[in-house]
């Protein structure tokens, strides 16, 4: 099985884009022979993140085959509200949600300084929940990206939670996902962004297999694409069924 | 005919490359690819008489495979670096010219001038790391040179915006778009050939820094006619090169 860790559904605001209904996201994966993708509604990213759940929600009882929900979690405190101090991780569970998603560089919130991310962290390491943390939201150099030191700083101050760094493309970048992977036995790394020379075999070299989820970015990105720097990987099949499937399957509890 | 259009050879600590022409041969093989067209790194970053003289050896040991772009690491070097280009193409039997630009040293600049127009005389076209906006001041400048903006934009100086490579291009009817880039968005290529057509736009990997099967995949996936096809592949950068099939 082909389980993608880092899919999307929902509108592009920064250019059109073919698919966005999950209807169409599901003909889309369907077409690259993406058996299954975690995902989050882009309204979560860009516009409010709570309701974009609810479109993630929506779209995972419509396919649940086709969708693993994560939740995307953002401040409580906004301009029109007195912010509340909890996250309902019970009710995310019984809505079916399986892990998390952090955009901090798009909900205007800083990793480190805000109490609110302890309080996510901790709760989602409590419950085995795996955080997805994207350097950028797909591989595009003038989106907004995330600190490195930042990224780093928060694995080390939460290192029990599951995390699967997102938005990595190549050298430095890669070098710290790569030194985090080493030094962590709970960080993962999914390769959407993930494009140097023999990236995917350098990984695997220098981390094992275990802890790479194949990533696409999809409907943005072209999965296919994303797929094919996976398939053609110099690896054995155990490596590339772990990478395609398999590591995320155990990741969230469904081996 | 599939030409990579956007191949790099020699070392650069920066982008943690040491490659000869033997190894893009190695992989020019595996991919199916007919021909590479390579720049030098040391041309392209520090000396560029060393570095084309580098290319040049390795173009001797494998004529067939590897196609040459002349180099240069700046456009400061006056009359020198035009006698390079044309050592570079009398005397190496280079065909096209690189030059990256970057936010400290723009190449969008006077000094720049007599580079185009010594590439528009001599035929070669110029596949440069720039950005759209560089693109528009340097295409008003000198109109009739062959000028291919690398990685169309989808690269950080020019913030990855592809769509404003494609508007600009638009604009000259000598301004290109190369394929090769981080991005592998879904419609790209297709938002490309709809707006310029199939002839403006040419397949390249930047192989060895990024992973050439994306750079395939996203094209290979592309509906587009089998003549659109074969020129995004190939027979456009063969065209500007004057380099027959």
């Amino acid at each position: 099985m082909i389980y993608d860790a880092n899919a999307f559904i929902g509108k592009w605001p920064y250019w059109p884009i073919r698919s966005s209904a999950p209807s169409q996201v599901v003909g889309e994966l369907e077409g690259w022979s993406i058996d299954r993708a975690v995902i989050c509604s882009t309204r979560s990213v860009f516009v409010n993140w709570e309701d974009g759940n609810v479109e993630t929600e929506a779209a995972v009882r419509q396919y649940p085959t086709h969708f693993t929900p994560f939740a995307c979690l953002g401040t409580l405190e906004l301009s029109h509200v007195l912010p509340r101090h909890t996250y309902d991780f019970a009710d995310y569970m019984s809505r079916g949600f399986r892990g998390v998603r952090l955009y901090p560089q798009h909900h205007s919130y800083h990793l480190l300084y805000e109490a609110f991310v302890d309080s996510i962290l901790e709760d989602a390491a409590s419950r085995g929940w795996p955080v997805l943390l994207p350097l950028r939201i797909i591989m595009n150099w003038g989106l907004p990206l995330l600190d490195l030191s930042v990224m780093e700083a928060l694995v080390i101050r939460h290192p029990r939670v599951n995390w699967i760094l997102s938005g990595i493309n190549y050298l430095y970048e890669l070098q710290l996902a790569i030194s985090l992977m080493r030094r962590f036995p709970t960080v993962h790394l999914e390769t959407s962004c993930v494009m140097g020379y023999t990236a995917i075999a350098k990984i695997v070299q220098q981390c094992g297999a275990q802890r790479l989820l194949f990533g696409s970015g999809a409907p943005v990105q072209h999965g296919a694409a994303a797929l094919s720097k996976v398939l053609h990987a110099p690896l054995p099949d155990s490596d590339l069924e772990a990478i395609l499937g398999t590591n995320l399957q155990r990741l969230l509890g469904e081996l | 005919m599939i030409v990579d259009g956007h191949v790099h050879i020699g070392k650069s600590t920066r982008l943690q490359i040491a490659v000869d022409g033997a190894a893009l041969v190695r992989v020019a093989d595996a991919m199916g690819f007919d021909k590479i067209c390579c720049t030098d790194l040391t041309a392209l970053f520090y000396d560029m008489h060393e570095g084309n003289r580098l290319l040049y050896e390795e173009m001797q040991k494998f004529p067939d495979r590897i196609l040459g772009y002349a180099s240069l690491h700046s456009t400061r070097f006056g009359q020198e670096a035009i006698d390079e280009i044309k050592r570079c193409r009398h005397d190496y039997g280079m065909h096209g010219l690189k030059i990256y630009s970057t936010p400290e040293v723009s190449i969008a600049e006077s000094a720049m001038i007599p580079i185009l127009e010594i590439c528009a005389e001599l035929k070669m076209p110029i596949l440069a790391h720039t950005t759209p906006q560089e693109c528009e001041y340097l295409m008003s400048a000198v109109p009739e040179v062959s000028f291919i903006m690398a990685h169309a934009g989808a690269q950080p100086y020019a913030h990855g915006d592809w769509n404003r490579a494609i508007m600009v291009a638009q604009r000259f009817s000598n301004l290109y778009l190369d394929t090769a880039s981080s991005a592998i968005d879904t419609g790209f290529v297709e938002a490309c050939v709809a707006a310029l057509g199939a002839t403006k736009i040419l397949f390249g990997t930047d192989t060895p820094l990024l992973d050439p099967w994306p750079q395939v995949v996203k094209i290979r996936e592309t509906r587009l006619s089998d003549e659109d096809r074969k020129l995004i592949m190939g027979g456009n950068i063969l065209r500007l090169m004057g380099v027959a099939e």
